[in-house]
């Protein structure tokens, strides 16, 4: 009996070690890993710029990019796929030329078409080489088996076909051209932001079929419940009072002087933005400050309306103590309402939501504290919300419109059916 | 060869108890766990009924209240602040029923460091107490109940129980009337989501500006009066809009 236990767990240590020592055989073996490297490591690059992970690496699974997690879409649920290079059920069967036209023309190889939940409207401007060092890349990984069904989407939006007429109206192919008339840092910001980085998927206004509005690109818009903001040099409600130094060291951090990144934005930080270069964060950032925008107009809103008055004891009861009497907060901890954009944002969903149910920012290497906000759901009716909101976003050069006691009312029920 | 020792054997499941316990505790990396609506805020009491008093016992800790905290021209007194309020409801709640805490024998007389030691949770002792009350007013007092007593009596008598000159029946009196006190004078100063401090009458008294949350702005400000007014839990008056 000693003599089996004895035997078995001497062939239990031996298994696993030798599968430590296969794992990095494994994946030493791949064909022309070494020769490669360049181009792999600049596709590892550019997949952390496209923030690939942020679809296809499901957060509750330990494997990466095999797809399967939920992507919200405001027609419905779509499923990302498994892009690992699993010949039955990632991409492993499929030829460069394949991919290329998956990424950058929203093209399956049957010739079905993708649901720009995946941003090749986006992705259709980087190069083609980029996409094939992704390729390269993905092509290291583990193949994972995972089956998935992207089209979660209910009727008449599960009808593939009918995608090709929203490509019609909204999909313009082509990779990006470079502006002569512009320096090299300008055009390489354009590139990561209109390209790879897909800024726009958020930022960018949509029709009600969900296409950019290209006059409006970059103006804000309302997405998972949260607002992403204005992020061209709008001195009223976007970058407007951030300096480049503040673009870079925001997307670099999580936090600035004046904001914080949570939700879907805290998200895109940890997993793309604060592993892009120095270099790459101060282009974004020169490119963004480069779009011009409104300067600030002063509020309409008179300090004695009443939802000022009940706004103003609100702030200095609960508020004020984290963002300080006059707004400004603590640098890298409490963002600085006064120069914020989300507080101004045209829409005041992320205000709103903050304020019922709380927030937590980022935690990256470079501040790692992420500090979260309280929940004030519990504390203030509909109205109060209202008023304070109101009074955050007339106070310190903002202007915005009252808001009303049915609007917070819709905001909680909405939040209510969240669980982010 | 080597046999497999008991002490290995003992050591491996050893292990294994180890890291099954640590598999089961998680680990937080990154970043603190977060939760949207976090929090367990405190529940308000419900305003109308009496929960744990009956009418006549209600009566009779309303008329205690005005006695231990009379009204003056500035601030009600105990009874308007509604401190008997408060002690229904904790009587009806946690405290009343000694709920986490040891209740089983032996009640034997402890030091003052241990606490009472009575097999009657404090609900029970009030009843009893109150009960114990008006039979001794009746007895001594001509007939006439604890709230039939005028102002003056009430508040001779409480000095006799206070000082121990006066035992009601059954009870340890002293300790009631320790209990008691405590318990008007938090229902007195507590948040008024509780019952007690009417319209935070209690702190507007004080000068104690409430449930605020940071004073950096008036910490270098001296012989200054701090303007703000206090604030509850549920907050102020001034926090609702006015309509216009």
């Amino acid at each position: 009996m000693r003599e089996a236990l004895r035997k078995r767990a001497a062939a239990l240590a031996a298994g696993a070690a030798a599968l430590a020592l296969a794992l990095p055989l494994l994946a030493a073996n791949h064909p022309g890993s070494r020769e490669n490297f360049a181009i792999i490591e600049r596709g590892r690059y550019l997949t952390v710029a496209a923030d690939c992970a942020a679809c296809h690496t499901d957060p509750h699974q330990s494997t990466a990019f095999a797809g399967g997690r939920p992507i919200e879409t405001p027609f419905g649920v779509v499923l990302a796929a498994n892009i690992t290079p699993d010949r039955d059920t990632g991409i492993g069967g499929w030829t460069d030329r394949q991919f290329d036209t998956a990424v950058r023309q929203g093209k399956l190889p049957d010739g079905k078409r993708l649901y720009p939940a995946m941003p090749y409207p986006y992705y259709t401007k980087m190069s083609r080489e980029d996409v094939l060092a992704i390729r390269a890349y993905l092509n290291t990984l583990p193949p994972v088996h995972n089956d998935v069904d992207s089209n979660q989407l209910p009727f008449p939006f599960n009808i593939r076909s009918a995608m090709w007429l929203w490509d019609a109206l909204y999909f313009s192919p082509g990779s990006f051209k470079a502006d002569p008339a512009q320096s090299d840092i300008w055009n390489r910001g354009a590139y990561l932001v209109e390209g790879p980085g897909h800024c726009g998927a958020c930022h960018t206004p949509k029709t009600f079929l969900g296409g950019d509005k290209t006059r409006l690109q970059f103006q804000g818009y309302s997405i998972q419940g949260w607002f992403a903001p204005n992020i061209t040099n709008d001195e009223a409600h976007g970058l407007g009072r951030w300096s480049n130094a503040d673009v870079a060291e925001y997307m670099k951090k999580g936090h600035n002087r004046i904001a914080g990144a949570s939700g879907p934005m805290g998200e895109e930080v940890a997993d793309s933005s604060s592993q892009m270069t120095e270099a790459d964060l101060n282009a974004i950032a020169t490119y963004l400050k480069a779009r011009s925008g409104q300067t600030l107009a002063a509020s309409s809103v008179a300090v004695n309306d009443p939802m000022m008055v009940a706004g103003a004891a609100i702030y200095q009861d609960l508020c004020s103590a984290c963002h300080r009497g006059d707004g400004h907060g603590v640098p890298y901890l409490i963002p600085d309402l006064a120069t914020s954009s989300t507080a101004a944002s045209r829409e005041p969903t992320t205000l709103i939501r903050v304020v019922l149910r709380g927030a937590q920012t980022v935690a990256t290497k470079d501040e790692p504290t992420g500090p979260a906000m309280p929940s004030f759901g519990w504390q203030l009716t509909d109205a109060q919300v209202a008023a304070v909101a109101t009074y955050i976003r007339n106070s310190w050069g903002h202007a915005g419109p009252v808001l009303t006691e049915d609007e917070v009312r819709k905001a909680r029920g909405n939040l209510a059916a969240r669980n982010d | 060869m080597t046999n497999l020792s008991r002490r290995d054997l003992l050591a491996a499941t050893a292990l294994v108890i180890v890291s099954e316990t640590v598999a089961r505790a998680g680990v937080v990396s990154g970043q603190l766990p977060w939760h949207p609506d976090a929090g367990s805020p405190p529940e308000a009491v419900r305003p109308g009924a009496w929960q744990f008093f009956t009418e006549q016992e209600a009566a009779a800790v309303e008329a205690l209240a005005d006695r231990i905290i009379p009204p003056d021209p500035q601030t009600p007194g105990g009874k308007d602040a509604g401190c008997a309020v408060f002690i229904d409801r904790q009587l009806a709640g946690a405290y009343g029923h000694r709920q986490g805490l040891y209740t089983r024998g032996p009640f034997v007389k402890g030091i003052k460091e241990q606490g009472p030691q009575s097999a009657q949770n404090p609900a029970e002792t009030y009843r009893a107490a109150l009960a114990a009350l008006d039979r001794y007013c009746k007895s001594k007092e001509g007939g006439k109940s604890w709230i039939e007593l005028p102002g003056e009596r009430q508040d001779e008598l409480l000095h006799a129980v206070e000082s121990g000159t006066v035992e009601l029946e059954g009870i340890d009196t002293k300790s009631f009337f320790e209990t008691l006190l405590k318990d008007m004078q938090e229902g007195f100063f507590a948040d008024p989501i509780y019952g007690g401090n009417r319209d935070m009458c209690a702190w507007k008294m004080i000068g104690f500006p409430g449930a605020r949350y940071d004073y950096r702005d008036w910490v270098g400000r001296h012989n200054e009066r701090y303007p703000y007014p206090p604030v509850s839990i549920a907050g102020r008056p001034d926090w609702t809009p006015k309509k216009t």
